[in-house]
């Protein structure tokens, strides 16, 4: 294949035999249109709850009289829990692991006495302690007992009559208020255009050399810059369709709001030009089209998951940090972000030319390596 | 030499080498307008690795192609809309019906109107103008191959193993298919392992053997000029009549039929070998003495030891 010529009809051609195929193999569909749109909807599920979470909360009231059952009732009226009470006859810690819980409060037996106590003699030395019988190794207990601890302050507060001396009001550095979806649609988009192009190019590429049909057409006036090119459109094209999807579910379930701009298509086309790139020197490097799937996951994983796509680069430590500011991924992500949610053009432009930097670093060395089909094929 | 050359193909001394091997060892030919030119030759003879360097695909060690004229290492360009090729093993995409396949490749020569019908009419594939390619058989597959390289109603066709893998039937369809380009007056550049086919086919047939040409002339020629010798042929039983021949110097072998038969030089050879089993007290009930044909010349051309070579022809036949 040539290098230098590009003929657009050629690249129509391609592109109507790559998407006729493309819908005619429904896994292919599946895989690339509802499967990000799945992973949005678990995910989005799962950390919505967490957002407004109401959690269950047990508690065993071994005094059983009027304060603690004002206690139990003002936990309940900072409706941040659904309140469900433990005999107290049971064994706390053997109930809580029978009963797989995470957190169990006790009401000690005179607590209305020591409060009363406390009260009057208006000694604030010695508090009454409640116990919290709790699994050190459960996921989100520790969020449970900060907001029981905030809880309880602000009863605490009340109880005693004095007002707060210091207070404090959360300023967003958003316009708005930006939720976990809100962060995690954009990762997502950037991953799925990412894996498909990525994985797409690698596997229809290797198929074709393997069979020869690569061979065929490096006999008629098909270029290599052809080639790329209608690689590239045509992953463009699903990666729209995709992105388009995936933001309708985002929008309709979970109403996020995630502004849509010029820097959306600019990232997207980024993404896949970047890793259609990779791809086509994946598959022209690794010859066999196993080692090419191959590498391509090697490539991948890394990037899914330290790149930042489904919670944010810092919370890793500082050398998966530094690791993650190497991964073109990241930069996708962080760019998106930049452009979805906080609107900041800068970072968004940052961003976009180092990936379009890398982009056509990958583009040009995949020209350079596509050879005509039968010399090494 | 862009001139308007005589000759469709003109190959002078083209070597190609991969890392001291050389699949393609120093041959030359023509091939003229509207001649049918058939490679013969095994498995590994270089037959590929000629048809790839002519279709511009691959680069010679050494040697010039000119194709229509136009040297193949310069004029890629140039040459690749005016020849049709169907690779060796030709595929393509699973999922694209015969009739998308043909309307694919000629856009990717910029054809205009293409005359997808009468494509599929030439290769008999109208009945399944709807069908994807994946779910075609073997010759099927092949027959599509064809009418793709003819897309661009090139000058020269390039058919690298048309036939192979495919049953005699789909064979023999094959074979109309060509015959009908011939007829038209195509220049056909052919390789086969198949004599049959290039006995059939071609004006021409070069005989090649590990890179080299080993003999070329029309089928007729090749066997007046190395039909050097009388094939004979023995039914018999009697085990003691392959040792006899044996014994007295000859190379028997057994054919597909379990019959001897031997390769003799001189006329006087088969009286002294009849006598000697006479003698021996053996004895046989069929005779036949005859001059090869060109797949006993072809299998001499190629490899010398002629029976096991003829047994594995016959039964990949
Ligand atoms: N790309 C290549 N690299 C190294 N050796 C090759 C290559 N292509 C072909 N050969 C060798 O060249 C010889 C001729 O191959 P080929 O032209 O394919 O033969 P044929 O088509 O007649 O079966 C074989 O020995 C083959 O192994
Ligand atoms: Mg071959």
């Amino acid at each position: 294949m040539n290098l230098h010529i590009i003929h657009a009809n050629i690249i129509r051609a391609n592109i109507i035999v790559s998407i006729k195929s493309f819908y005619r193999e429904k896994t292919v569909v599946f895989f690339r249109i509802a499967f990000p749109v799945i992973l949005i909807l678990v995910f989005g599920t799962i950390f919505m709850e967490r957002d407004n979470e109401i959690f269950a909360l047990r508690i065993q009231d071994l005094d059983q009289t009027t304060s603690s059952e004002q206690l139990v009732a003002a936990i309940g009226l900072s409706r941040r829990f659904n309140i469900t009470q433990v005999s107290p006859e049971a064994d706390a810690k053997q109930y809580a692991r029978d009963n797989k819980l995470n957190l169990i409060v006790i009401i000690p037996k005179n607590f209305e006495m020591s409060l009363i106590e406390k009260m009057t003699a208006d000694n604030f030395e010695t508090p009454v302690t409640l116990t919290k019988i709790y699994d050190p190794g459960s996921f989100g207990v520790t969020t449970k007992i900060g907001v029981l601890d905030m809880v309880l302050a602000k009863i605490n507060q009340e109880m005693s009559g004095k007002p707060p001396l210091i207070a404090s009001e959360p300023v967003s550095i958003l316009k708005k208020k930006y939720r976990f979806i809100e962060f995690f649609v954009p990762g997502i988009i950037a991953m799925a255009v990412m894996t498909a192009s990525l994985f797409g190019t690698v596997n229809v590429n290797a198929e074709l050399l393997q069979k020869g049909v690569i061979r065929k057409l490096s006999t008629t006036p098909i270029t290599r810059i052809d080639w790329i090119l209608s690689n590239i459109l045509y992953q463009f094209i699903l990666a729209v369709v995709s992105t388009a999807v995936m933001l309708l579910v985002s929008y309709a379930v979970f109403k996020v709001s995630l502004e849509i701009n010029a820097w959306l298509v600019v990232f997207v086309a980024l993404d896949v030009f970047a890793f259609v790139g990779l791809g086509m020197i994946l598959t022209r490097v690794a010859r066999e089209a196993e080692s090419a799937s191959a590498a391509a996951d090697a490539l991948m994983f890394p990037m899914m998951f330290l790149s930042g796509t489904f919670f944010p680069v810092e919370m890793m430590p500082e050398f998966l940090q530094a690791f993650a500011r190497i991964l073109p991924l990241y930069y996708v992500n962080e760019g998106l972000r930049a452009a979805m949610i906080a609107v900041d053009h800068t970072a968004a432009l940052k961003s976009a030319l180092i990936i379009g930097a890398f982009a056509a670093v990958v583009f040009v060395f995949g020209i350079m390596i596509t050879k005509s089909g039968g010399e090494t094929a | 030499m862009t001139k308007n050359s005589k000759y469709a193909i003109e190959v002078n001394n083209l070597t190609k080498r991969y890392k001291g091997l050389s699949a393609v060892d120093n041959i030359s030919f023509t091939v003229e307008r509207g001649e049918v030119f058939a490679l013969l030759g095994p498995n590994g003879a270089g037959k590929t690795t000629t048809v790839e360097i002519l279709n511009t695909i691959r680069k010679p060690t050494s040697g010039k192609v000119f194709l229509l004229g136009m040297d193949v290492t310069e004029k890629k360009y140039d040459i690749i809309p005016r020849i049709g090729v169907l690779p060796q093993g030709f595929s393509s995409f699973d999922r694209i019906t015969v009739k998308e396949t043909l309307q694919y490749y000629s856009r990717l020569f910029c054809r205009r109107k293409p005359d997808i019908q009468g494509l599929m009419a030439l290769v008999n594939l109208k009945d399944k103008a709807a069908v994807q390619y994946k779910n075609l058989s073997g010759g099927l597959k092949q027959r599509l191959g064809i009418a793709v390289a003819l897309v661009n109603d090139p000058e020269i066709v390039f058919l690298d193993e048309p036939t192979t893998g495919l049953d005699p039937l789909a064979r023999r369809a094959m074979w109309e298919v060509l015959l009908d380009l011939k007829k038209k007056g195509k220049t056909l550049f052919l390789t086969t392992h198949y004599m049959e086919e290039a006995e059939l086919l071609a004006d021409t047939v070069a005989i090649v053997k590990k890179g080299k040409i080993s003999a070329m002339g029309s089928p007729g020629e090749l066997i007046e000029n190395n039909a050097d010798y009388l094939v004979v042929m023995l039914k018999s039983v009697d085990e003691t009549v392959f040792d006899i021949v044996k014994k007295m110097g000859f190379a028997p072998g057994y054919d597909s039929h379990g019959d001897i038969k031997v390769r003799l030089t001189h006329a006087d050879d088969v009286r002294r070998m009849l006598n000697a089993v006479r003698e021996g007290g053996a004895s046989f009930t069929g005779l036949n003495v005859r001059k090869p044909n060109l797949e006993e010349v072809f299998l001499k051309l190629t490899d010398d030891s002629l029976m096991e070579k003829s047994a594995g022809i016959e039964a990949a036949q």
